[in-house]
């Protein structure tokens, strides 16, 4: 049963509009800059790289609130990484994310006070509804665990910029299912630093990913919404 | 971040022990101690409107190795402008350094802030070197802060917290330029330092938080030359401007993303959270090309505020 519900939150089918967004990924097609599948795992590892120690950080830290009990914690570490978003594209996203997995954890976990009391406050625009903190709290009322939540965490990122890269790169599904499997080699390292950091502990540094976002958003490419 | 009070000095040292990824660098410095007199280096730069109305350094307070001279009016576009540069007596920063900088600017005042030359940061084997900063600006108030580019050496361990105090109505510019390393010393020293982290925090003068940036650059433990980080860059610039909304959107309209492949040139800009401004970064292979696109979006952040660009630079600078 846990499995399944492993499964289930971390597919990518999941209806939170994972699909929709590439991560720069478009934009550093377009310039050639990623062209192959060397390149394209070298940029899916970066934008890895950054979510373990960004939104992987605070899932991990909201998953922990939401065991406590702490909605007002909850609702810091939400904060807290909204501040920590430096493009609109990258806000929109983790915001559209955020809040159809709220509705949905909602609705799967009725009587979880966390969650109703987080889902209320972003409809009253009192907390930003960032999509890492609504898995936390998800994982946290299903009993599943940290590890789970954060490997659930990482397939995802890896995933959304492979996904989009079959649209866009010139690979093919076994090319991306390898790197998949690869990545997923970093996360158990990625995990034991992340378990460790606070919210102030947050960081990230991808410069080149950063230039790809701002000529996307700037830019009138528009396959994808980052 | 903590303050430990020693007892031969009134300015607390600052301490960055708890930053977690400085822990394997906390031995004492064999050399001179950590705090001790000339490695514990101060300064308190504050700027203000004198009766005239003229911006003037009204406040300067400063510990060795810093080192800040009298205000100079040389800049011909905005000749009311008080310059000023920042030395370090000491050349590089050292193992076990701890500076701090404060610069305030009052009311409707201006300041240019810059350094003398290239920040070095030396080698070190037992612990860290610092830099804690509070940049407080006033209502209407504007700071250019656009110091030399920093240079880690080989082993250099470097960490920095900015913390930002800005009236709605007032406008920072605040530029770093991080170069990869000694690139032509021997046969090139480029990620070769231990560790840098950098935070860079802005908050309103009622403690609204604005937004918060930190970064970590550990070259032994990341993939730096990946697709995405530095790639085939060597330098890396940093700019937070904090501006009034309708100036940010007026600059961020003016202010082109590009990458120029034949250059090896790139620029990107973007919102900051809450409507704080905006964070340009660049990426280069030379400081020339990387100083220069620094200063071109200075002088249109300029050009929004103030009306005027930017002079000509210096030829020796």
């Amino acid at each position: 049963m846990k499995v399944m519900r492993l499964l289930q939150m971390t597919d990518s089918t999941f209806p939170v509009g994972t699909f929709s967004f590439s991560n720069g990924l478009e934009t550093a097609t377009y310039e050639g800059i990623v062209n192959d599948a060397d390149t394209l795992m070298q940029y899916t590892r970066s934008i890895a790289l950054q979510g373990a120690y960004s939104d992987g950080v605070a899932a991990l830290l909201a998953y922990r609130a939401s065991k406590a009990g702490d909605l007002a914690a909850v609702e810091e570490i939400d904060r807290q990484l909204m501040l920590f978003k430096m493009n609109d594209e990258a806000r929109t996203m983790l915001q559209r994310m955020g809040r159809k997995m709220a509705e949905l954890a909602e609705r799967f976990y009725p009587d979880d006070k966390v969650i109703a009391g987080w889902h209320a406050d972003i409809k009253d625009e009192k907390t930003p509804g960032c999509f890492p903190v609504a898995q936390g709290l998800t994982f946290a009322a299903e009993g599943l665990t940290e590890e789970e939540l954060f490997a659930s965490h990482q397939y995802g990122v890896i995933n959304m910029v492979l996904g989009a890269a079959l649209r866009c790169v010139r690979v093919s599904h076994f090319d991306t299912q390898e790197i998949l499997f690869k990545l997923s080699e970093d996360v158990p390292r990625l995990y034991e630093k992340a378990r460790t950091m606070r919210v102030e502990d947050m960081n990230a540094f991808v410069p080149e990913a950063d230039i790809f976002a701002s000529l996307h958003e700037k830019g009138n490419m528009r396959m994808f919404m980052s | 971040m903590k303050e430990i009070k020693r007892e031969y000095s009134d300015i607390p040292v600052i301490s960055f022990d708890d930053a977690p990824e400085m822990a394997p660098y906390l031995q004492p410095v064999k050399a001179s101690y950590v705090g001790a007199p000339g490695k514990h280096g101060y300064l308190n730069l504050g700027f203000e409107l004198d009766s005239s109305g003229k911006s003037i350094l009204r406040e300067l307070d400063r510990r060795t190795p810093l080192i800040v001279q009298q205000e100079l009016y040389f800049d011909q576009e905005l000749p009311g402008i008080p310059c000023v540069y920042i030395l370090s007596s000491g050349g590089p920063n050292v193992d076990g350094d701890r500076y701090r900088q404060n610069i305030s600017v009052g009311k409707d005042a201006m300041a240019f802030v810059s350094t003398g030359a290239a920040t070095k940061l030396a080698e070190m084997k037992y612990n860290y070197s610092s830099m804690a900063q509070v940049i407080t600006l006033d209502e209407g108030a504007y700071l250019e802060y656009l110091p030399e580019p920093i240079i880690p050496c080989r082993h250099t361990r470097f960490i920095s917290d900015t913390r930002m105090v800005v009236h709605p109505t007032a406008t920072v510019f605040y530029s770093e330029v991080y170069m990869g390393g000694r690139k032509y010393y021997g046969d090139g020293e480029m990620f070769e330092y231990d560790i840098l982290s950098v935070c860079t925090h802005g908050e309103r003068p009622d403690g609204q938080q604005l937004f918060r940036e930190k970064f970590i650059i550990d070259p032994a433990n990341s993939d730096l030359r990946d697709v995405g980080i530095m790639h085939g860059y060597d330098i890396f610039a940093n700019v937070v401007v904090l501006t009034p909304v309708d100036k940010a959107r007026e600059i961020y309209e003016k202010t082109e993303a590009f990458i120029d492949r034949k250059r090896k040139l790139a620029a990107g800009i973007t919102h900051l959270p809450n409507g704080a401004g905006l964070l340009y970064k660049v990426l280069g292979m030379e400081t020339g090309p990387v100083k220069e696109t620094v200063r071109k979006f200075c002088s249109q952040v300029r050009q929004a505020v103030k009306g005027v660009p930017l002079p000509k630079e210096f030829p020796w600078r």
